[in-house]
């Protein structure tokens, strides 16, 4: 579904490459994570999967972009976006401004791409219906809170109907309820069979939701696998990443002779749980 | 948060189409400034701006966001023309240099009469008038997308501003930004917000677009509604009228020699 071969990226007049020989296999239906420090080109690699780079940014891109079958890098920027949606992370500044109600937020990417009123209409009620925020369709988008709005901006990506959606952090100005939000309705769009690759810090929450983990660091991605393998890798520390409070608790047990080092180290609550009860049991 | 200066109400004003609403707006910008006579613009606020914002339910709101902007204005216009208005001829008080004269203040009554008509009738327009209906009723009308939504968005910048300022001054209080004092203290005091308040609009700006172009904002496809601005016969006709008398304020002096 998404393929990045080679792909290497510099901004106009930047000295150096911001991403560098990245290669990238998300499967068709899947939930794939990406995770990496602050800086590190997650950014500018949702925009390159996106095809904001190079439509938009400019700047020099190599390598190969496939989405769909679609080589993202020639074409326009509005044949780049009906392939792939994009969640970016502050939701007040994904609200048009130019309508009165949810309803129609919803619906202003497809007036603009001229879609029929009847099909508008139906297309709305179905996604309001999926994200369960059709309480909030006769509301001002401005009277919702973080996480609403975030849900309408989601909404507002899922009723394109493009096979593909990028979320860029889009939890990272929410609070907890917000992001719990989020994160739920990421099981209803795998219903779907939405594409999704989210950019995120929160890694307890993509252990849950995620099929496949990348790690960006270092200018390209430098580790991918499934969410339990790279959350317990040892080098996610030296590319700044940390990991979740379980594996960290199962570090400091092994550290402590209380968990054996051929025992894997849990990731999630349930993993960890099992993992010390076992080990009290045997003790 | 709010975002737009728009004010919510069920009225005959704000359920006109944007676009009578924008030629009425513009043609009385014309007939204030092209006809010479001072109480037109007088005429023009006392008979058809107060009426409709009594009409409209927004009188206050009017009176309060008028006041910030014309009483600097006028106070400057006053002290400028009144006291330096170099045709002063009657003098009526007099502090050295400066004379303040009949013909100054005549002078400065002209110009403030029309921009007080001006800045009402515009605030008028904004606080009656959706940003989203005027994007759709000029895009309905062969206005490109993207210049009717930099109009209708340009009528968000002022409260965008100000949430964005009192967030910059909250957290330069918070490290100990004293806000109180003369008024030349208080203008000290807005230069650290600049910067941040400009960098961060600037920031606004590019993401806002970027979750436009994803929706499509770009595309050449033929735009649709799903819920149309209202117009009707009545309107089309009263537009053209508009247009007829702007006309007219323009050409009736110069033909008459009124001017």
């Amino acid at each position: 579904m998404i393929s990045l071969t080679d792909v290497s990226y510099a901004y106009p007049d930047a000295e150096a490459l911001t991403l560098e020989h990245v290669d990238l296999e998300v499967e068709r239906g899947s939930i794939a994570g990406i995770v990496g420090a602050s800086g590190a080109g997650k950014t500018t690699l949702a925009k390159i999967i996106a095809g904001f780079i190079p439509h938009a940014d400019g700047g020099e891109l190599s390598g190969t972009v496939r989405v769909d079958g679609r080589d993202l890098s020639t074409g326009s920027l509005v044949d780049a976006v009906s392939v792939v949606g994009l969640v970016i992370q502050n939701p007040f500044n994904q609200i048009s401004g130019a309508k009165y109600t949810v309803r129609e937020e919803i619906a202003f990417g497809l007036e603009n791409f001229g879609t029929p009123r009847d099909e508008m209409q139906r297309r709305v009620d179905e996604v309001a219906a999926l994200l369960r925020i059709e309480h909030l369709l006769d509301r001002s988008p401005y009277a919702l809170s973080g996480g609403q709005q975030q849900l309408v901006a989601i909404a507002s990506m899922i009723v394109l109907r493009t096979p593909v959606i990028v979320m860029d952090e889009p939890t990272a100005q929410l609070d907890p309820a917000g992001t719990r939000m989020v994160f739920d309705v990421l099981s209803a769009l795998r219903e779907t069979g939405i594409t999704i690759v989210i950019f995120e810090h929160k890694l307890e929450l993509l252990q849950q939701h995620a099929d496949r983990l990348h790690v960006v660091a270092d200018r390209s991605i430098v580790l991918s696998g499934a969410p339990d393998d790279v959350l317990a890798d040892d080098r996610l520390a030296q590319w700044a990443v940390g990991t979740t409070r379980y594996v960290t608790a199962g570090r400091l047990a092994r550290e402590r002779g209380l968990l054996p080092p051929e025992v894997p180290l849990p990731v999630s609550f349930e993993q960890a749980e099992r993992v010390f009860d076992r080990e009290r049991s045997v003790r | 948060m709010t975002s737009t200066l728009y004010l919510d109400r069920r009225s005959p004003v704000h359920r006109l189409n944007p676009v009578t609403k924008l030629v009425a707006m513009l043609t009385i910008v014309v007939i204030v400034f092209a006809v010479p006579l001072w109480w037109v613009a007088g005429l023009i606020v006392v008979g058809v701006v107060v009426p409709a914002a009594v009409v409209a339910h927004c009188g206050g709101r009017l009176l309060s966001l008028s006041l910030k902007l014309l009483l600097p204005i006028i106070v400057v216009l006053v002290l400028v023309q009144g006291l330096t208005f170099p045709g002063g001829k009657t003098v009526l008080a007099e502090w050295g240099v400066l004379a303040l004269t009949t013909e100054g203040l005549l002078f400065a009554l002209g110009i403030g009469s029309r921009i007080v008509c001006l800045v009402l009738t515009s605030v008028l327009f904004v606080l009656t008038t959706h940003p989203g209906d005027l994007m759709g009723a000029l895009t309905e009308r062969g206005m490109s997308p993207k210049f009717s939504y930099i109009i209708s968005s340009t009528l968000q910048l002022i409260p965008a501003f100000r949430d964005r300022a009192d967030g910059i001054l909250l957290a330069q209080q918070a490290r100990g930004l004293a806000v109180k004092g003369s008024p030349l203290a208080r203008v000290k005091v807005m230069m650290p917000l600049l910067g941040p308040l400009v960098l961060g609009m600037f920031t606004d700006v590019e993401e806002r677009s970027t979750a436009m172009e994803a929706r499509g904002f770009g595309s050449a496809a033929r735009r649709t509604a799903l819920i149309p601005v209202p117009d009707s016969t009545a309107q089309r006709v009263s537009r053209w009228l508009m247009l007829v008398l702007a006309v007219a304020a323009i050409v009736v002096p110069i033909v008459f020699g009124v001017l």
